[in-house]
């Protein structure tokens, strides 16, 4: 052992004399790094309540509260962190598809009370809200995928010349890939006016299983393939991935499923009670709404009769939309399932004088989804020349197959789905299309895809148009002239459209096509049962049975609710479906606490 | 048409409106249109409702005219008329409505115009006004029911 | 059998499993003959948690704050091999961008080198000379106060995660890492030197002690400084590169004696190394571009059937994650090979016979057992 080996450690010695590593006075909290993962915070108006949070706590930290009143695409409810089970991995924060939940740098809190450490960030107040520092969500780390599987569509150019489907549709690996984006929050149940089980019919898309997938799928829609063409999808614009991405492609995971099958009845395994054999049942109107009432009855052993004026069933999804958008195979195989189930169908057949009458008497229960037919009028001068026609009327001529034609220029009036279809309709038939719309883009109740496939498709779209008069032209064309308009703001709900003085636009065109909107039509009913169920707008009110005024008759469909959408219409089906068992007696009556729109199953 | 004092000038707007209403009870009693009865008859309600306004200006309550600018948002102004008949659906009811709201508005105007008396001319302005009021209601509903998709 | 003969083989000690110096929670049951060890039987299983069942059945992304624990002072190497693993079976490897590959090299440099800080200390803490510890603790605080800039925490890190890692470099870090940390570290060294490798106590205590005889390290397995101090050169990050280890200039660390004495000499040059990879990862690293490739919504992921097994250097040796996946969201079943297994367990049971009881602790320490991954 040398003598350097013993006296080499007393150099530790001098260390006496350096800085200190100890923080020697002050012993307040040191602050934790600028991403440090602290106490939670949250900021309850952006959170939507998804759950997402708790979802992949591994801990099952997370338990969701109720909070606020439940809104579509809010649950109302707020994440309640436990902190004797959180173990700070902050993946509550990474995953948040709202951008929501963050983490403070805080990290030192005293409580003698061991139930404090269970709290709802956001909702319960603590120092640490707003802190600007610590964990918070970062763009180049993304545990959820906020792009959706694209969609392919047909080219715009070779779109106007065919009348074959626009979208093109997922493949199965496409499909699959697009269902694992799912998060399953299930906002968008909540947010279906049917109620449908989103997230349990995706995840069997994602596991491979498009058998089970379709069932769920019937449980309580009798018309997928067509809401999974043409849905108005509120589902997607709440879901969770939305917020800060592509929200879930629903429709189109829907569709994927729907068209797999050719033979539904094969592959649907129903399993409800027959608890309407010897019950008979009158549906009128062939639409959503009384398809969805048939079939579902028609399962349950009801003797169901569909009374329909068109030759087709189908309603508005048969005479209205278009068959780029959806295709008349589609339409058949869902009516060829209702006939499956045993619904009689009746076409070709209006109802009139006393028959509604004698139907109440020889049925339990009638159904009226008799939609709205009646197109409302442009109002103004030159409205009744020869070359202003309704688009409704327009529609239904080309989908029941009669010789139409729009000339070579047409302008199309109204901002909705109808007026897109028409002006799409139009341009397939050769036409120079623009739409005059009174109000702003913005402000269009078009479907935004809509709009940007028919702008794709060379549609021009002048918004702030009023329509002031139609004259005829020496060479016997249609001279539409309209005034340009300012928005003014109104005490009433949103800006409206007034005319500018003193300027005029002249547009020489071959067709008006008035789509400004539809009303129903009573005229079939006997007067004193339509004072009885119906107003002056022509719009029905029924109970949380679907039941109108009169006793013994249901409605649904665009005549009772005012989003005049498919899924809305089978919506009211579906409570008829049950408001009709409930008023014949086979089911209890309705629970206060029990949701309107019935959430039902039928394996 | 000619008028010599205030009250003259009230008594015969008292009188347009029981006129109004009178025609709207007529139409209620005609349209076949569920529900559209009761329409008309709320109509006719809302035109006593301005007789009532009227009598308390005549007896010396200016408050019950309309305060500042009143929106026109001129709907109307480029619509086609139309005649009350048994079939009226509530599209043409409103036009009916919003027309003789316009029409009842634009006599005020006039007879401001024609009036060489500022106190008058200030009355029958104040008159206008409140049609225009009334037509603004029934705009609205129209902008509203008919016009929500265009 | 005489009284005493029996008295004495009865004299029994457990040893544990309160730490025992620094090694963790486990505990040793000795025989004593005067003051010589008999025998010893290591006691483990006070930290089990069932990490490999947990994770069993838990989503992918639900395993990722899991395996952190699995050694507390080095919780890096677990997340970049689950990482690792899963990536492979995925395909997601090939996605993995060169930003994250450089800064998952820094981040298992930084647990290497807290850890080694760590036990170096424990070297001499466990012979009794409490000052060294102090500096070694202190210095790997440093690197912890690094660890939370970058990370967001001080220990459990869940960092490395699948495709990447979880947050960017932040501005300043490698000028912070500099003066804060590898600069102290290297001011210290010498004093760190004098205290330990100059003093004759430790010399003493540590020179000819624990000897691992050459032939069991293929027998046995051994890795990590243990058997470098055989004089072998095996270390993972040569043997096997993986992230970007071969871009690096180092040469393996080996010395021979085979003892306590050269156990905390290889570390004590690592720790150097450390410092010097350090340095040269962060002025290397690219400062553009993404830290995490773009991933699949990590609650639905699944990956495809198959099975691999994946190895790093950490500072006690190989360490090793085998992970069988069979196409659902879970993993069929994940074996977590940590070298502690080897050295805590097999070889110190097997050096223990004849070693005094004062140096049983010293010889823990040495073989650097971190019992979370005895018992995963």
């Amino acid at each position: 052992m040398s003598l350097k080996n013993t006296l080499a450690p007393f150099s530790a010695w001098m260390q006496a004399f350096s800085k200190p590593f100890t923080v020697p006075d002050e012993p307040g909290v040191r602050p934790g790094a600028p991403r440090y993962r602290g106490w939670h915070i949250n900021d309850r108006e952006t959170c939507i309540g998804c759950g997402t949070c708790a979802e992949i706590c591994q801990n099952v930290a997370i338990d969701m509260v109720p909070v606020d009143e439940p809104t579509k695409g809010d649950s109302g409810l707020r994440p309640k962190v436990d902190y004797g089970r959180c173990c700070w991995c902050a993946l509550c924060v990474d995953v948040c598809p709202s951008g929501s939940l963050a983490m403070s740098n805080e990290y030192v809190w005293v409580d003698h009370d061991g139930d404090a450490f269970r709290y709802t960030p956001g909702v319960d107040e603590k120092p640490w809200d707003g802190a600007e520092l610590g964990w918070r969500k970062d763009e180049g780390f993304d545990i959820v995928d906020h792009e959706r599987v694209p969609m392919g569509h047909l080219d715009p150019e070779e779109r106007i010349h065919t009348w074959a489907e626009v979208v093109v549709g997922y493949t199965e690996e496409e499909a699959r890939r697009e269902a694992a984006r799912c998060v399953e929050c299930g906002l968008c149940v909540a947010a279906c006016p049917a109620h449908m089980h989103i997230p349990d019919y995706i995840a069997a898309i994602r596991d491979g299983d498009d058998v089970r997938a379709l069932n769920v799928i019937y449980d309580n829609n009798s018309m997928p393939e067509m809401c999974g063409k043409v849905c108005t999808r509120r589902c997607e614009s709440v879901c969770s991935i939305g917020v800060n991405g592509d929200p879930l492609a629903i429709r189109w995971l829907k569709r994927y499923v729907t068209e797999r099958f050719d033979d539904l009845k094969s592959v649907l395994d129903v399993d409800v009670e027959r608890v309407g054999e010897g019950r008979k049942i009158a549906v009128i109107g062939g639409g959503p709404s009384g398809i969805t009432v048939a079939y579902y009855l028609a399962i349950r052993g009801f003797e169901v009769t569909i009374h329909e004026a068109l030759p087709q069933l189908g309603g508005a999804t048969f005479f209205g939309i278009p068959k780029y958008r959806f295709p008349m195979p589609s339409l058949e195989k869902q009516i060829k399932l209702l006939e499956d189930a045993g619904v009689k169908i009746v076409t070709n057949h209006r109802v009139e004088g006393d028959e509604l009458r004698r139907m109440l008497e020889e049925n339990d229960a009638v159904f009226i989804g008799t939609g709205l037919m009646k197109p409302y009028r442009l109002g103004a001068e030159g409205e009744d020349l020869p070359g202003v026609v309704y688009a409704l009327d327009l529609l239904r001529d080309k989908n029941i197959g009669r010789e139409v034609e729009v000339g070579e220029r047409v302008v199309v009036v109204g901002g909705g789905n109808v007026a897109i279809d028409a002006a799409r309709v139009s341009r397939r038939l050769g036409a120079e299309v623009t739409i005059a719309y009174r109000r702003r883009i913005v402000d269009m109740p078009a479907d935004d895809e809509e709009i940007e496939d028919a702008e794709a498709e060379g549609v021009e779209i002048i918004p702030q148009a009023i329509p002031l008069r139609v004259e005829r032209t020496d060479d016997g064309r249609l001279d539409f002239v309209w005034g340009p308009a300012e928005m003014v703001p109104s005490d009433r709900g949103r800006p409206r459209p007034k005319l500018i003085e003193g300027v005029e636009h002249h547009m020489v065109v071959d067709r008006v096509i008035v789509a400004i909107g539809q009303s129903a039509d009573h005229s079939w009913m006997p007067p004193d049962i339509a004072e009885k169920v119906a107003d002056a707008k022509g719009w029905i009110t029924v109970d949380h049975n679907g039941m109108t005024g009169h006793r013994g008759i249901f409605a649904g469909g665009d005549l009772v609710n005012d989003t005049a959408d498919a899924i809305s219409a089978i919506a009211d089906g579906l409570r008829a479906v049950e408001g009709i068992q409930r008023f014949l007696g086979i089911l209890p009556e309705r629970e206060e606490t029990e949701p309107e729109i019935p959430v039902i199953t039928v394996r | 048409m000619q008028f010599d004092s205030i009250e003259e000038i009230l008594d015969f707007a008292i009188g347009k409106e029981m006129e109004a209403h009178d025609m709207y009870m007529d139409i209620a009693g005609k349209v076949k249109r569920p529900g559209l009865e009761k329409t008309f008859l709320e109509l006719a309600q809302m035109e006593l409702g301005h007789k009532a306004r009227l009598e308390q200006v005549k007896a010396g309550d200016l408050s019950g005219f309309a305060a500042g600018e009143v929106q026109n948002l001129k709907i109307s102004d480029h619509l086609v008329d139309v005649k009350p008949h048994p079939n009226m659906d509530y599209q043409e009811a409103l036009l009916f409505a919003m027309k003789a709201e316009q029409r009842a508005h634009d006599l005020y105007v006039d007879l401001a115009r024609a009036t060489s008396d500022p106190g008058l001319r200030e009355l029958f302005k104040g008159l206008a006004k409140e049609e225009l009021k009334h037509k603004l209601f029934f705009e609205t509903e129209y902008d509203d029911v008919i016009l929500e998709g265009n | 059998m005489t009284t005493t003969e029996t008295l004495r083989r009865r004299v029994q000690l457990w040893f544990g499993p309160q730490h025992p110096g620094i090694t963790g929670n486990m505990s040793v049951q000795a025989w004593l003959e005067g003051d010589t060890l008999t025998q010893g039987i290591t006691h483990v299983g006070y930290l089990h948690r069932a990490f490999e069942k947990l994770m069993e059945r838990r989503k992918f992304i639900q395993s990722f704050p899991i395996v952190c624990r699995i050694c507390v002072p080095e919780p890096d190497t677990n997340e970049y091999l689950l990482a690792a693993a899963l990536e492979e079976l995925s395909g997601l490897d090939r996605e993995v961008p060169e930003k994250a590959l450089w800064i998952r090299t820094l981040v298992l440099e930084m647990s290497r080198l807290a850890a080694m800080l760590q036990v170096l200390g424990g070297h001499v803490g466990s012979m009794g000379l409490g000052v060294v510890p102090n500096w070694t603790y202190t210095l790997r605080d440093y690197v912890l106060d690094r660890f939370e800039e970058l990370t967001g925490a001080r220990v459990y890190h869940m960092y490395t995660v699948f495709g990447g890692v979880r947050r960017d470099l932040p501005e300043g870090f490698a000028e912070r890492m500099e003066t804060e940390v590898l600069a102290k570290i290297e001011a210290k060294l010498p004093v760190i030197d004098n205290a330990i490798f100059d003093s004759s106590v430790f010399r003493k205590r540590a020179i000819g002690v624990g000897v691992v005889p050459e032939e069991w390290a293929d027998e046995m397995g051994i890795s990590g400084p243990v058997v470098r101090a055989m004089g072998i050169p095996r270390d993972t990050r040569k043997d096997f590169p993986y992230l970007k280890y071969p871009e690096l200039d180092f040469e393996v660390v080996t010395t021979t004696g085979s003892d306590i004495y050269a156990r905390a000499w290889i570390r004590r040059q690592e720790i150097a190394q450390s410092v010097d990879l350090i340095r040269q990862i962060l002025r290397r690293m690219p400062t553009e571009g993404p830290y995490c490739a773009k991933l699949p919504n990590m609650l639905t992921w699944t990956i495809p059937p198959g099975q691999t097994y994946v190895r790093a250097e950490a500072s006690r040796g190989e360490m090793g994650y085998y992970v069988v996946t069979d196409g659902s969201d879970k993993m069929r079943r994940v074996h977590v090979r940590g070298p502690s297994y080897v050295h805590g367990v097999s070889l110190l049971e097997r050096l223990i016979p004849g070693t005094n009881i004062a140096d049983l602790s010293p010889l823990m320490v040495s073989l650097q057992t971190c019992p979370p991954e005895i018992e995963r």
